[in-house]
Order: structure tokens, then C-alpha cells, then sequence
């Protein structure tokens, strides 16, 4: 089947700071990609790019067959992203930052009602969110945008590090969450530096450093071709 | 348009918190506290007020002199039999301020105008207007006094011509022009009253230009302190709606928050300066400004608000590319620093001075400013001067959208996201 995601030769400046040197990688319907990888390495920096908030130095970006840079507006009704370090509006409680979010994407009253149902038990917050927003902890707000970002059931969802700054059940949580969409056809891309978690979680994986994919495939097929016990081995003799 | 309307009611909903209640209703309270304060000062300033009398003369002018007094509202205390050191002493003990001592043979000389020298004892207890109010009245006597005297001496000395005429021989009659229209009338007080009528224009534009600024800049520095632009930026809706979004809600946020402000500044004006309408009437100043055409129109007051409808336009857009400068809330304070200092230029100008007159640098600096032309707007209006209101208006509106241009610009480029100033580097350095 063809790719949902297409990136090709990838580069991006920040002044004279070259962090990405021309990656390309694809992402297939309904598997999980991972770019993994050590702080600096370039990951945030190709989300950002593929969630139509960065742009390109050079490469191509083709989304079902469109152009990135093209129609960018299109894209992003297909699209969530969830951000690294991100927050929700402090005075706005959680349902309503929910059904504010909801109404960008739905065209009916009913799809409104459908997404935030679905994020409510994705968040799995409980009476906690008719409170606002400010009062959460981390994990309680990361917990909230990943119902933000899964809602919708979107094409492809592009979670940058979703565990980050969760507890271990918290994390355990969200990982279940995510294949179980994964397995109902959505397509994700997601970042993570924690590499044994990957192991478990995705597909398919690129090891990505100093803005270069080292390499990529199935983590069996990585643990084999390095003769390695884990993810963490195989990135150890990559980088070699 | 329903994405919009949803973006604009979140917009407003984060603005309108408790904190922006509570400042505005402290202003508030504390322009009208002031407000109240004043006026019962004016009131106490208005009342009798009591005056102690040592006179050591008891002649009939002397006595003339007392009863005057009593007629100019004074609560006249006389002394008796006491000397002038012990007269000090107990108007220091009682609540009264003021001390009039007649010396004796005060009205000795009256017939060779060689009056003896009064002496006037005011006690300052506080600074307040009260205290210098007393003796102005006092003065305004005095110089009553000195005028019936003086009358007195020329009828009898010289009873062919009436004082008035030997004291005055020259006279005018007033007429002032503006623009080919003539009214008999005196000029300070036409000009008083026009600048009284529009110092709230100047006062009511910063008052909203900075509320509204402040609004936008917050707004966005805040979309980035809580980390939560980014997210806003993937959702399906154009940037120029996010643009467009927060500044409407920060026009309409400030906009409110400027009249409830305005509110509290009008009770506190009135407290100073007393009623306008009364002045009006009393100095016949209401026919002299209709035949002068000076008059606002319907016209002029809707040219007046697209001329501030512009500056606000102006500053907003101004504010939104600042406040995509901004890392958090903290560096947006000092961000809205330079719209501050642009708005005061002006402010300050048009009271302090006339712009015509400025040197042709300054005065094109000045007019560079957009929000210098609402000032002059209410001037020009009335001197007629409408290639200067029009030729403000149509700067406005370039300006305006020269800066909403970079404004979009900026917000769909990575820009929106890189672009920063680094204060806590700089500060490292000073
Ligand atoms: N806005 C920016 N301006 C300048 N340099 C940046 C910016 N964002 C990221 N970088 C740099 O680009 C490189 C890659 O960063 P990033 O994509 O965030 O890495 P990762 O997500 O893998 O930790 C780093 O060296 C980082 O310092
Ligand atoms: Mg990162």
C-alpha cells in the first residue's frame, strides 16, 4: 500500500546551524514510525517541519499524494500534532479547551459531541475536568492534549515524545492508548529518545543523529543486522 | 466564519480573568474616592469661613472694613481688648486659619490716602486647597476695600469725571475670528473652553491604545509562555484569522476596559474642575462658539472616531508584531514599552505646545507618528484644516495595513516561532 507520509531529502537551517541534512523516511497507514534519536538531533525540528509549523530549507514533504508546502491548510484538518512541551489554555477548564479544539475539526454539533467523548475517555481525567486547566499537573495535561490530538481520529498523528514527563503507569497508559489507535488505522509519527520504550512501541524506526539518519527498519531487523540485544546497542554500534 | 467566531470567544474568555477585574475595579474606586474627596474639599473651600478680627483702631472705617467682611461670607470673630501677641496666640488654639489686625489709628490719615499697614496672620494647618483659598478671598476683599476708597477719594477730590473713567480711560470692545466667522468675545476664554472640551479626547485615546495594546501583546506572549501556540497553529484555520482574532478581542476587551476606566476618570475630573455646562452658561460662552461655528457636528464627531478607529487599528497591529517578540508575560511588559512612548509624543505635544510651531524635523517626526493625527484631528477640524484630517486619515490606514501585511507575514513563517528577543542575555551584558 502506498505511504501516507513521504519525506525526501529533508533539510533545514537555523542560521548557519544545520539541523537536518537531508533525511527521507515514510510512514505507512495505520503503523507507528519512530525517529529516534539523542537531545539536538534533530527530531522536533522534522515534526515541526511535517506539522506545517517549520518550512523546509529544501526536500519534499508529500502527504496522500500532496504537496506539503502547497496546501498546507488542507493538510492540517488531516493532521494533529502534539507538541513536545505543550500546554492548555490555563483559564480554560478541560472540557471546554476540549470543545474548543473539537470545533475546528467537526462540522456538526453531533462530531463535536463524538470528539470530545472520545478524548474525555482517552484523558481519563474524570470530574477533574471541569476544573481549569492551570490546576493540572504535567502528566494531567499531557494526558489532555493526547485526547486533543487522538480525538479527531486523524490521517496521521505526529506525537513529539508523548511519554515525556509522564510517570511510568502514566507512560504505560499512553503507550496502550496509542497502539490501540495505531491498530484501528491511524497513522503515527511519533519521536522518542527513550529508545527501549520504542522497542515497544513502533513498527518501523529511524535512528537519527546531528540531523542524519543513521539507519532505519523493524527493530528485529536492527537488532539483527548489529547483532545486538536492544535498540540502545544498535544506536551504540551505528554511530560507529 | 463559525471557526472564527469559536477562535474569537476563546480569545476574549482568556483575557477577561479575575486580574483584569480586580485592577479595573480598583481604579475605579480609587478615581472616585479621590473624586468625592475633592469635591467636599471644594465644598468646605465654599463655605463661610471664619476670620478673627483684632481691631485696635474701632474708627468708622475700621468698622466700614468688618462688616465688609461679613458680606463677603466671612464669619467675622472680634477680638476685644487683647494685645496683638496675645491675638496669635488665641487664634493658634482655636480652629480658625486667618488673623486680621487694625492697628490703632488705622483711618487716622484717610484724607491724604495714608492708610497705616493691616497685618494678616494665615495658619497654614494643611496644604490643602482649602488653605490657599482662604486668603485669595481675603485679597479679593482687600482689593474691594481699596477700590471703594479709592473711588471715594477722586468723587470727592474730582467730581466732574466719574472714577471709573479716570481709572480707566482706555477701553476695547472683542471680537474674535476664525476662519472668516467673527463673534464679539474674549479669545483666552474661547480657547480655555476648547481645550477644556477636548482634553478628554487625548486623555481617552492613550487610555485605550494602551489597555488594547497591552491586551495583544499579552495575548500572544501568553500563547507562548503556556506552550500553547504552537498546537494552535496546526489547527485548521487560516493564520490571518489568528491574527485577526486577537486583536479583535483585544480591541474589544480594551475598548470596555477603557470606558469603565473613562467612567471613573470623569468622576474624579469633576471633582476638580466642577460642572463645564455651568461655565457655558454663565459667561455666555454658548452663543459666541455657535456663531463661531465651533460647534461639534455630526460629521466632525464621526471623522473624529474613524481617526481614532485607526490609531487603535494601528496600535494593535503594532503590538502583535511586538508581542510575537515577546519568550513570556514578563518581556511582553517591557515589549509594550515603545507603543507607550509613541502614544505619549503626542499626548504631551498637544498639550504642551502648538504643533505648527515645532521645527520642520519635529514636525515631521511628529506627524510620522500615526497617532498624532487623532490629536490634531479635533483642531484642524474646527480651524478647517481638512487636507490635515484627511491626509492623517488616509497615513492611518497605510500604515495600518503595511503593518498587518508583516504582521500575517510573520505569522505564517517559522518566524512566528524562532523570532525572539533574548532579554536575559542582554541583561547579562548591562
Ligand atoms: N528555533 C531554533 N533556532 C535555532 N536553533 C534551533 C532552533 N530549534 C532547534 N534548534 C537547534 O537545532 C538542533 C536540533 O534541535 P531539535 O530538533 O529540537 O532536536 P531534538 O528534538 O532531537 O532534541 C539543536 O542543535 C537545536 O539547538
Ligand atoms: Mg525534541
Amino acid at each position: 500500500m502506498d505511504a501516507v507520509l513521504e519525506v525526501e531529502g529533508l533539510k533545514k537551517n537555523y542560521g548557519s546551524l544545520e539541523a537536518l541534512k537531508g533525511i527521507s523516511f515514510q510512514v505507512k497507514p495505520g503503523e507507528i514510525f519512530a525517529l529516534i534519536g539523542p537531545n539536538g538531533a534533530g527530531k522536533t525540528t522534522a515534526l515541526r517541519i511535517v506539522a506545517t509549523l517549520l518550512s523546509a530549507s529544501d526536500g519534499k514533504v508529500t502527504f496522500l499524494g500532496h504537496d506539503l508546502k502547497k496546501e498546507p491548510e488542507k493538510f492540517r484538518e488531516k493532521i494533529s500534532y502534539l507538541p513536545e512541551e505543550a500546554g492548555a489554555y490555563r483559564n480554560l477548564k478541560g472540557i471546554d479547551y476540549l470543545r474548543f479544539m473539537a470545533r475546528f475539526y467537526a462540522d456538526s454539533d453531533e462530531k463535536t459531541r463524538e470528539f470530545v467523548d472520545r478524548a474525555k475517555s482517552i484523558a481519563d481525567l474524570g470530574t477533574r475536568l471541569n476544573e481549569k486547566a492551570g490546576t493540572y499537573s504535567k502528566g494531567m495535561v499531557r494526558k489532555l492534549l493526547l485526547g486533543r490530538a487522538l480525538m479527531t481520529r486523524p490521517h496521521l498523528a505526529i506525537l513529539d515524545e508523548p511519554t515525556s514527563g509522564l510517570d511510568v503507569i502514566n507512560a504505560l497508559e499512553v503507550r496502550e492508548i496509542i497502539k490501540k489507535f495505531a491498530a484501528e488505522g491511524i497513522s503515527v509519527l511519533l519521536s522518542s529518545h527513550n529508545m527501549l520504550e520504542i522497542e515497544f512501541l513502533s513498527d518501523r524506526v529511524a535512528l537519527i543523529d546531528k540531523g542524519v539518519i543513521l539507519d532505519s527498519g523493524t527493530s528485529s531487523e536492527l537488532k539483527e543486522k548489529y547483532r545486538a540485544g536492544n535498540l540502545e546497542e544498535v544506536f551504540r554500534s551505528a554511530l560507529r | 466564519m463559525k471557526k472564527f467566531l469559536n477562535l474569537l470567544a476563546k480569545e476574549i474568555k482568556e483575557l477577561i480573568t479575575l486580574q483584569l477585574f480586580i485592577s479595573l475595579l480598583f481604579t475605579i474606586f480609587l478615581f472616585y474616592f479621590i473624586g468625592q474627596m475633592a469635591k467636599s474639599e471644594m465644598k468646605r473651600a465654599m463655605r463661610t469661613q471664619k476670620i478673627a478680627v483684632l481691631d485696635m483702631d474701632a474708627s468708622t472705617l475700621s468698622q466700614q472694613l468688618t462688616d465688609s467682611l461679613n458680606m463677603a461670607r466671612f464669619q467675622v470673630e472680634k477680638l476685644r481688648g487683647k494685645s496683638k501677641e496675645e491675638a496669635v496666640e488665641w487664634t493658634k488654639a482655636s480652629d480658625i486659619n486667618l488673623l486680621l489686625v487694625i492697628p490703632p489709628g488705622f483711618g487716622e490719615s484717610l484724607s491724604t490716602l495714608e492708610l497705616k499697614e493691616m497685618e494678616t496672620y494665615s495658619f497654614l494647618r494643611s496644604f490643602s486647597i482649602v488653605g490657599s483659598r482662604t486668603s485669595v478671598i481675603l485679597g479679593s476683599v482687600i482689593s474691594a476695600l481699596n477700590n471703594y476708597i479709592s473711588d471715594d477719594f477722586l468723587k470727592k477730590k474730582i467730581p466732574d469725571f466719574s472714577p471709573e473713567k479716570l481709572k480707566k480711560p482706555v477701553r476695547s470692545k472683542d471680537f474674535v475670528i476664525i476662519k472668516g466667522r467673527m463673534a464679539e468675545g474674549s479669545a483666552s476664554s474661547i480657547a480655555g473652553f476648547i481645550s477644556n472640551q477636548s482634553l478628554f479626547i487625548p486623555i481617552i485615546l492613550m487610555m485605550i491604545i494602551i489597555y488594547s495594546s497591552q491586551m495583544v501583546i499579552s495575548a500572544i506572549a501568553m500563547e507562548k509562555q503556556n506552550k500553547t501556540l504552537e498546537t494552535l497553529l496546526t489547527v485548521p484555520i487560516s493564520r490571518t484569522s489568528i491574527v485577526t482574532t486577537k486583536m479583535l478581542a483585544s480591541a474589544v476587551v480594551g475598548l470596555i476596559s477603557a470606558v469603565i476606566y473613562m467612567f471613573g476618570f470623569s468622576y474624579y475630573m469633576s471633582g476638580f474642575m466642577g460642572d463645564v455646562r455651568q461655565q457655558v452658561a454663565s459667561e455666555g460662552l454658548g452663543r459666541v462658539i455657535q456663531e463661531l461655528g465651533l460647534a461639534p457636528t455630526a460629521n466632525s464627531y464621526l471623522i473624529l472616531g474613524i481617526s481614532l478607529f485607526l490609531a487603535i487599528l494601528c496600535a494593535l497591529a503594532m503590538a502583535t508584531i511586538l508581542g510575537v517578540l515577546a519568550e513570556d508575560y514578563r518581556s511582553a511588559q517591557s515589549l509594550i514599552m515603545p507603543v507607550i512612548f509613541l502614544v505619549m509624543i503626542p499626548y504631551f505635544l498637544s498639550f504642551f505646545s502648538d504643533i505648527k510651531n515645532l521645527s520642520l524635523p519635529v514636525k515631521l517626526f511628529v506627524w510620522a507618528i500615526p497617532f498624532s493625527h487623532p490629536f490634531l484631528t479635533t483642531q484642524n477640524l474646527l480651524l478647517e484644516n481638512y487636507t490635515a484630517v484627511f491626509g492623517g486619515i488616509v497615513y492611518m490606514l497605510v500604515f495600518f495595513i503595511f503593518l498587518i501585511a508583516i504582521a500575517a507575514r510573520i505569522f505564517s513563517t517559522d518566524r512566528v516561532l524562532t523570532m525572539k528577543l533574548r532579554f536575559r542575555r542582554k541583561k547579562l551584558l548591562l
